[in-house]
């Protein structure tokens, strides 16, 4: 559980981080109804596939991939013809869709939106994951590499880290 | 001045319909706003509306506070009015769970609310800052009753695992101790010289005597424990009547373990324009003004209905829905207008045909992940062992809050604290977390600040924004990029079709985005079918 190994992946409390959290909240395009001005999101250190799916990915998708329907609804991943193509399901995870968040902002953009970042490697790693589990059978594996090669959002806004 | 005179020799609404003929709705709403006519946002009042077509209908899809205040507005303008809502109750985010309730998130989990009866939790919106004259104007309005909240609270706790070996500090101390030894500081300095190209002799005066104020400083300006330093963060012996009574003073903390401790980053939180002093919640939990609006609006919400399709052609909208429990029993509503206040994460999923610029806008708005958890306990242990009554103890713990009851203090018995707040990395996590975890995980933090915990937990619910089935995420996260490009064709009226809620405004996640939000749109709507009317 992310949550028990708090040590490995909630860093020191930065101060410079939070201060320009406090300063973008009170510009004009940040203002929210939250204030909680600890929480910092700057890295979740080294996961699996398997594990940001768990801790992160279920949320929405649900545990074994099954999706669920309310007034909108979250895709079904278990069995989605869509994830033949990997090239979709990275893009999906690195740019967001309707109201998903992207996980590949900059970081400015992220800190701004509270978004999490994931590493071109850990987006690898969670498609491989889901596209190798919940009845999908997928063989062929994603790299680091062929991820990088793919759009990333806000590319030419600011600098990649 | 010029346009007083004209209004004088014909009827403002002449007037304004022989602009709308002639010069286009865009000319009119300038007309109007200079009239007075129209009411920009941020709230400044009821909307004008007179001189509705007759017989002119607006569909307003969910019955949130936008929805609502916009379906009251137009329905007492004469507009003929229908709102469809998912839930089978009215409110949307604007809700409380007490004591009876049951919720089922997405994914089928089902909690029962235990609370006691007159105890409750607001997963949503919980304080109503005093500039919302929007949502205080509809609370008024419904006659729902307010009582203070209170954001700050000196006796609350700022607390971090990592610093004071863990223990809480009041927020008391450590504002005095980080204010009086920044006065200090600033003090030596100026006495020092250091100031002495940017401050003049004479105002170096009223700085050095500003900042003996300020910071509680003695006669050397010096911050050490004292009477006036006490006065501020609190004495070891607080000062009483009779032959006992004697004050002894405390000890700050140095400025180094403040500013080690990182607890100076909870000392703004009441600072920011959105957290001043006055802030307001309902009487007995936000859901009190969704319920009056739903109360008010009776017949014209049609509750358990599933927007499928949204379709606009030449002559009006046509929403189709089904029955959101069953998802069969397939019918359609149509209207002239359509004020569409659902949250872009489900609207995104909803065929409607728009332009491409309004539908790249819906597209392009993720939704912030929170959550909240609602812990109760056998006593009010806060008020009984601590003192801390309201308010809010901040840490850097996953929970991140914990808000204490702005009512009911004294009273005996049981009490719910909001044991859990959570944004971003960590909301995810919790939600991915069945509820009885997420309870169990705001229990183990908790316990570091407030060890009674333990002994005294009775029941919690806890809920996760991207489990809601109503909304799929907890409000529009827009960032100034994404503001840039999309926000303003977000907000034109498409057609027939105009959008409302906090995901339309600058107040994102505040109830009062979606009021204001939801005025400026309908004000725009009447413009076009006051127009049109005209036309006809």
């Amino acid at each position: 559980m992310i949550i028990v190994q708090r040590g490995r992946w909630r860093r020191g409390l930065a101060g410079l981080p939070v201060l320009l959290l406090l300063l973008l909240m009170q510009s004009g395009s940040g203002v929210r109804a939250d204030d909680s001005s600890f929480t910092d999101t700057d890295d979740i250190g080294p996961l699996t596939g398997e594990q940001i799916y768990q801790h992160i990915c279920q949320g929405c998708h649900m545990p074994g991939g099954q999706g669920a329907v309310g007034a909108g609804y979250y895709p079904k991943l278990a069995g989605d013809k869509k994830l033949i193509s990997w090239e979709y399901a990275a893009i999906t995870v690195l740019n967001g869709r309707n109201g998903m968040p992207p996980f590949a902002l900059p970081a400015a953009a992220a800190k701004e939106t509270r978004a999490v970042r994931l590493s071109d490697a850990q987006v690898a790693d969670v498609v491989n994951y889901v596209r190798s589990h919940f009845d999908n059978k997928y063989r062929a594996t994603v790299t680091a590499r062929q991820v990088q090669a793919l759009p990333h959002p806000g590319a030419g806004m600011a600098p990649a880290e | 001045m010029e346009n007083d005179e004209v209004a004088a020799a014909m009827s403002r609404r002449d007037l304004l319909r022989l602009i709308g003929v002639t010069a286009g709705s865009a000319a009119m709403y300038q007309a109007m706003s200079a009239l007075g006519f129209a009411a920009p946002s941020p709230y400044q009042g009821p909307v004008d509306l007179s001189g509705a077509p007759p017989g002119a209908s607006v569909l307003i899809l969910g019955a949130g506070m936008a929805g609502m205040s916009a379906a009251y507005e137009l329905r007492n303008a004469g507009y003929k009015v229908q709102v469809l809502e998912y839930n089978a109750r009215a409110g949307g985010r604007n809700w409380t769970l007490r004591g009876g309730d049951s919720y089922t998130e997405l994914g089928g989990a089902t909690q029962h609310c235990e609370f006691d009866r007159d105890l409750y939790i607001n997963p949503g919106p919980w304080r109503i800052p005093y500039h919302h004259q929007g949502v205080l104007h509809y609370a008024k309005l419904l006659g729902v009753p307010l009582e203070p909240f209170f954001q700050v609270n000196y006796n609350a706790y700022l607390h971090s695992p990592k610093a004071f070996g863990g223990k809480p500090q009041r927020f008391r101390e450590v504002k005095a101790d980080y204010q009086g030894h920044v006065a200090e500081l600033l003090a030596k300095a100026t006495r020092q010289h250091a100031l002495d190209d940017a401050v003049s002799q004479e105002d170096q005066e009223r700085l050095l005597e500003s900042l003996r104020q300020w910071g509680a400083l003695d006669r050397n300006f010096t911050y050490a424990a004292s009477d006036a330093a006490s006065d501020r963060r609190g004495y070891a012996k607080n000062p009483g009547g009779g032959l006992s009574a004697r004050p002894i003073p405390s000890e700050p903390v140095g400025l180094g373990d403040i500013l080690k401790s990182g607890l100076w980053q909870g000392i703004p939180n009441g600072d920011t324009f959105d957290m001043q002093t006055a802030l307001f919640q309902p009487v007995g939990g936000m859901g009190r003004i969704g319920e009056a609006f739903g109360r008010e609006l009776g017949p014209l919400i049609r509750y358990n209905s599933k927007v499928v399709d949204i379709a606009q052609d030449a002559s009006g909208v046509t929403a189709t829905y089904v029955d959101s429990r069953t998802l069969s029993d397939k019918q359609t509503a149509r209207a002239d207008w359509c004020l569409c206040t659902l949250p872009l994460s489900v609207l995104a999923e909803i065929p409607l045909n728009v332009g491409a610029e309004l539908a790249a806008a819906i597209s392009a708005v993720p939704y912030a992940s929170a959550i909240k958890v609602g812990l109760q306990f056998k006593r009010r242990f806060w008020e009984e062992d601590e003192q801390i009554y309201g308010g809010i103890t901040y840490t850097d713990l996953p929970i991140t809050n914990i808000g204490y009851p702005n009512t009911g203090f004294f009273s005996g018995g049981k009490g719910v604290l909001l044991g859990a707040y959570i944004w971003g990395l960590n909301a995810m996590e919790f939600t991915a977390m069945t509820p009885p975890e997420r309870v169990q995980r705001a229990l183990d933090y908790g316990s570091q600040i407030h060890p009674q915990y333990r002994r005294e937990f009775d029941n919690g619910i806890a809920v996760a924004w991207h489990r809601s089935p109503f909304t799929l995420g907890c409000f529009g996260m827009w960032s100034t990029d994404a503001r840039a490009r999309h926000y303003d064709n977000l907000c034109q009226i498409d057609g027939r079709i105009a959008l409302a809620g906090e995901h339309a405004s600058f107040l994102g996640g505040w109830q009062e985005g979606a009021v204001t939000s939801s005025m400026d749109a309908i004000s725009r709507l009447h413009l076009r079918a006051v127009a049109q009317g005209a036309k006809a």
